[in-house]
């Protein structure tokens, strides 16, 4: 491989070497990141957010996961893997339409619950089960780009674990 | 199982359950005819804001169509269970059949265009497959491509038909569309609308000059032939022919076309009959003249006509669909289907050779048939009809040529001392023998029983032609000593013409132009030229260069930028003054923002400068990135968080991503022949043009019309404070839906192109 004398190229510190620092921070900070993603998506009804930005952070996750650990490891910390979670997604999506038209509204209609938690009301609806879809799907189908990029690449780092 | 695999008849019996499915449905069609009065309609709505229904309507037009698809299509199935034993993928032929059978019911049974147009479009899909089922044969998929382009661009041509014809009545129920009848004819469109429509049709079914493909779809397994090739797909324009005939056939245009084309087409295909010598292609030009007969009785102005079409239309289905089947036995006896190498297989195959005899008694009109009745009653039609005398003589011509062909498949092939290729042939399986039995004993019991028979075809036949009043007694009129003479005229004229039929399959072989000239050699010529200019285009605009894509983009963002401004100015103003009034871009007041403002258009500048400059990839990246940040820094300020925050979390995977990826992809080829200059011109002229659209956008009235209602409606309706999201999972949900799916799409398309890209480069490397 043709490593470049430029001082701007870093490949050398991400591909050759094991960069110490991120492999320490990286598993809290998977952990971190996938947490926020969620928060996000779930106060994206009211507030900046949403399964479309949520879904682009817990890519962030996984991105960074495989850029240091490798593929393998990135795929063993995701939930199905990324073609069956994006296709999760988009089933999910399609089926939160339905409850509706067993009540006579048209598809996609979306229903509204409140269930009682004793102290407060926990609102639950059908649009969060298709915002969840949104978020799996862009999750699924944005992973298995970089996958495969990487993958492309022979981008396996030094550091990772089996 | 090798043993097996390698000898066919012992093969187990498998799949033999396929045939249930249409003989349930034929049984129910039989109880429903007896136990309910037809018509049978219902209607289930389907997409009631769009108009759209699953309307159902049966008459006698339909059941006839019904009888044949099931009642056919169960001894077809039967049929192929023992054509294709051993066949590895006869499992897949019939799924493909069975779906096909439901598209054809659906077509016959619908009541709503659309729906028609629907289903219409499944059959030529599945046909396709079908004659395609061989495909590691060319011949197979040159001929399947073929039959497919013919008959969707005939689809194409029939919806465009029928959006016609719904604008006209103001909707898409068929019936509703029959009953306004000649009220249709004072609107300007019609005459469009008609010629779509037979173009539709035409192609379906056959007809001069998109005739060409049924006898090259001939490459088909025999029992798909035998199905669609003669007893139900290419009926379906004769269908809708007929469907509509009751409300267009006052108009001369419709007339004139079908008498014409059909007349036309019977005759052609008749010729061409005689160039074969194979025995399935001439059972199929025999078709397509069979179905120009048709075209030609519906054209026809009298009611009579009506019920020489039902009688005709199943004596065809009834004679052609066994004779096919015999065609398919023999090439499965004796390995061949040319004619010239067959003679005397009625001693090898007794079973095969009486329903060859019987079918072919049906097919040359020959007395004690059902093809009797049919031949009668198109005479006693065309008679009442006063027709011009060229096209009597036509018929006699098509139906001496029919009468040619039947003794072809019969007595040739089966009579005779015996000669065939292979050393010994033998009788086919009891599940080959046993369906044109069958079938073509059916047509002789309809001569013997006409009571059976009479109640379906007069329905139909009252349905072709609403004014036929009561129906006469199909078997009533053969004593009339004038059809007897015809039928004589016909047989003696066939007798001849099977005489001969060497030496006029020579004369025709030797006329060599008749290749180079005619629709088939258009059709060739017009497909060589699509792929020579898809190639040239495609060479155009797609160098393989991202630059190249770039410069093209622009190109047509420039273009739709300029011809918009324009647009907006003259609708405004017309004329040339004004055209560059940039006092709209002019801020009264410095808004409160205007430093955040002015904070991204430096970034954005910045890095689209620095990009210009830099020439190492990583520094790029960064440029390129510092451009999305002030963007989303841009969107931040504007009232829009959730675009930035989006805009952010893009930008900053694509840059960690690209930024693991790049070292890995080489360095980046040096670019000595690209056109900087014009590149340079091109981007400064795009950005004009750009600035040129906002000026006139701004210019045009703010429309706040949906933003208000969106942000009113956000808590109340949907439940949630974030209007953007509000819009995106709830108001439009389904928008949203198809986005997700289009992005999981896009992935399945990109891992292979992605696979490949790693290959590559992992031999580089």
């Amino acid at each position: 491989m043709k490593i470049s004398k430029n001082p701007f190229e870093l490949a050398p510190a991400i591909n050759n070497s094991r960069n110490l620092i991120l492999e320490q921070v990286m598993p809290l900070l998977y952990g971190v990141i996938l947490a926020a993603a969620v928060w996000i998506l779930w106060r994206g009804h009211h507030a900046p957010g949403g399964g479309f930005i949520g879904g682009l952070t817990a890519l962030a996750a996984t991105a960074a996961q495989a850029i240091v650990f490798g593929v393998p490891s990135a795929l063993r910390r995701m939930p199905l893997g990324p073609m069956p979670l994006a296709v999760t997604g988009v089933a999910l999506a399609l089926c939160s339409g339905l409850p509706a038209t067993w009540f006579g509204h048209p598809y996609l209609t979306h229903l509204w619950f409140d269930v009682p938690l004793g102290f407060t009301q926990l609102p639950l609806s059908t649009v969060l089960l298709f915002d969840i879809g949104v978020f799996c799907a862009v999750w699924g189908t944005l992973s298995g780009y970089i996958f495969a990029l990487l993958r492309g690449s022979d981008a396996t780092s030094p550091g990772e674990q089996s | 199982m090798q043993a097996t695999d390698l000898k066919p008849h012992a093969a187990k019996a498998r799949y033999l359950s396929v045939a249930l499915p249409p003989l349930a449905g034929f049984l129910l069609l039989i109880w429903g005819l007896i136990h309910h009065p037809l018509p049978w309609q219902g209607s289930l709505d389907w997409a009631p804001s769009l108009g759209l229904t699953f309307a159902v309507y049966v008459d006698g037009l339909s059941a006839q169509f019904l009888a044949l698809i099931t009642g056919i299509g169960a001894l077809v199935f039967l049929y192929a269970t023992g054509y294709l034993a051993g066949e590895p993928r006869q499992g897949r032929l019939f799924l493909i059949l069975t779906v096909f059978m439901l598209a054809m019911i659906g077509v016959v049974i619908a009541d709503h265009l659309l729906l028609l147009f629907l289903f219409w479009e499944l059959t030529s899909l599945t046909s396709f497959l079908l004659v395609g089922f061989y495909h590691e044969n060319e011949q197979s998929r040159t001929s399947a491509r073929q039959a497919l382009l013919v008959t969707m661009s005939g689809g194409l041509a029939l919806l465009a038909a029928i959006l016609l014809l719904g604008e006209i009545s103001g909707g898409y129920s068929l019936q509703a569309l029959i009953a306004q009848g000649p009220t249709l004819a004072d609107d300007p469109r019609l005459p469009a609308a008609l010629i779509l429509l037979l173009v539709g049709c035409f192609t379906k079914s056959a007809q001069f000059p998109f005739h060409f493909w049924l006898p090259n779809a001939m490459t088909a397994p025999t029992p798909v032939s035998a199905y669609l090739h003669s007893a139900t797909m290419v009926k379906l324009g004769i269908y809708l022919l007929a469907r509509l005939d009751p409300a267009l056939n006052h108009l001369l245009l419709w007339e004139s076309a079908l008498m014409s084309i059909g007349t036309l087409t019977a005759v052609w295909g008749a010729v061409l009959a005689l160039r074969e010598r194979d025995l399935k292609r001439i059972l199929a030009w025999s078709t397509v003249s069979a179905l120009g007969t048709l075209t030609l009785l519906i054209g026809l102005p009298n009611p009579g006509a009506g019920l020489a079409v039902a009688a005709f239309l199943f004596a065809h289905a009834l004679y052609k669909a066994p004779l096919f089947m015999v065609a398919g036995n023999i090439d499965h006896a004796t390995g061949t289907r040319v004619i010239d190498h067959l003679m005397g297989l009625h001693r090898a195959m007794p079973w095969t050779a009486m329903a060859a005899i019987l079918a072919g008694l049906s097919m040359a009109g020959l007395p004690l048939s059902f093809g009797f009745v049919a031949k009668d009653l198109i005479s006693v039609a065309k008679a009442d009809a006063e027709v011009l005398t060229v096209v009597s003589y036509a018929t006699l011509f098509v139906n001496a040529i029919a009468a040619a062909v039947a003794g072809i498949a019969t007595l040739r092939v089966f009579g005779g001392p015996p000669r065939w290729p292979r050393g010994e042939a033998h009788e086919v399986s009891w599940r080959m023998a046993l369906p044109p039995l069958l079938i073509a004993l059916v047509a002789i019991e309809f001569e013997f029983l006409p009571g059976v028979a009479d109640p379906l075809l007069g329905a139909a036949a009252i349905a072709i032609a609403p004014s036929l009043g009561v129906i006469r007694d199909i078997d009533a009129s053969y004593p009339s000593g004038k059809v007897i003479t015809a039928t004589e005229i016909t047989l003696l004229v066939g007798l001849i013409l099977f005489l001969i039929w060497d030496w006029l399959h020579g004369l025709l072989q030797r006329i060599h132009w008749l290749d180079r000239i005619g629709p088939t050699a258009c059709y060739e010529l017009l497909l060589k030229q699509l792929t020579r200019v898809a190639a040239w285009q495609t060479g155009l605009l797609q160098r393989g260069r991202l630059a190249g894509y770039l410069s093209w983009t622009l190109t047509g963002l420039l273009a739709l930028a300029i011809g918009a401004s324009f647009a907006m100015h003259q609708a405004s103003e017309p004329g040339w003054g004004g055209l560059l009034d940039w006092s709209t871009l002019v801020f009264a007041d410095w808004p409160a923002q205007h430093w955040a403002w002015l904070t991204a258009a430096v970034l954005m500048i910045a890095g689209a400068a620095a990009s210009m400059v830099l020439r190492h990839r990583m520094a790029l990246l960064m440029a390129s990135g510092l451009v999305g940040y002030g963007s989303a820094v841009l969107f931040l300020f504007t009232g829009a968080p959730d675009l930035a925050f989006t805009q952010f979390a893009v930008e900053t995977a694509l840059v960690v991503v690209a930024a693991a990826l790049l070292p890995h992809y080489g360095a980046p080829p040096v670019l000595s022949n690209e056109p900087v200059l014009r590149n340079a011109l091109l981007a400064l002229a795009s950005g004009a043009g750009v600035l040129l659209l906002l000026v006139h956008l701004f210019a045009l009235p703010a429309d706040a019309q949906l933003a208000t209602w969106f942000g009113e409606a956000s808590l109340p309706l949907a439940h949630g404070r974030n209007v953007v999201n509000v819009i995106i999972v709830d108001f439009r949900a389904l928008d949203t839906l198809g986005e997700i799916t289009v992005v999981m799409f896009s992935l399945l398309a990109a891992l292979p192109l992605l696979g490949a890209l790693a290959r590559s480069v992992k031999r580089e490397g």
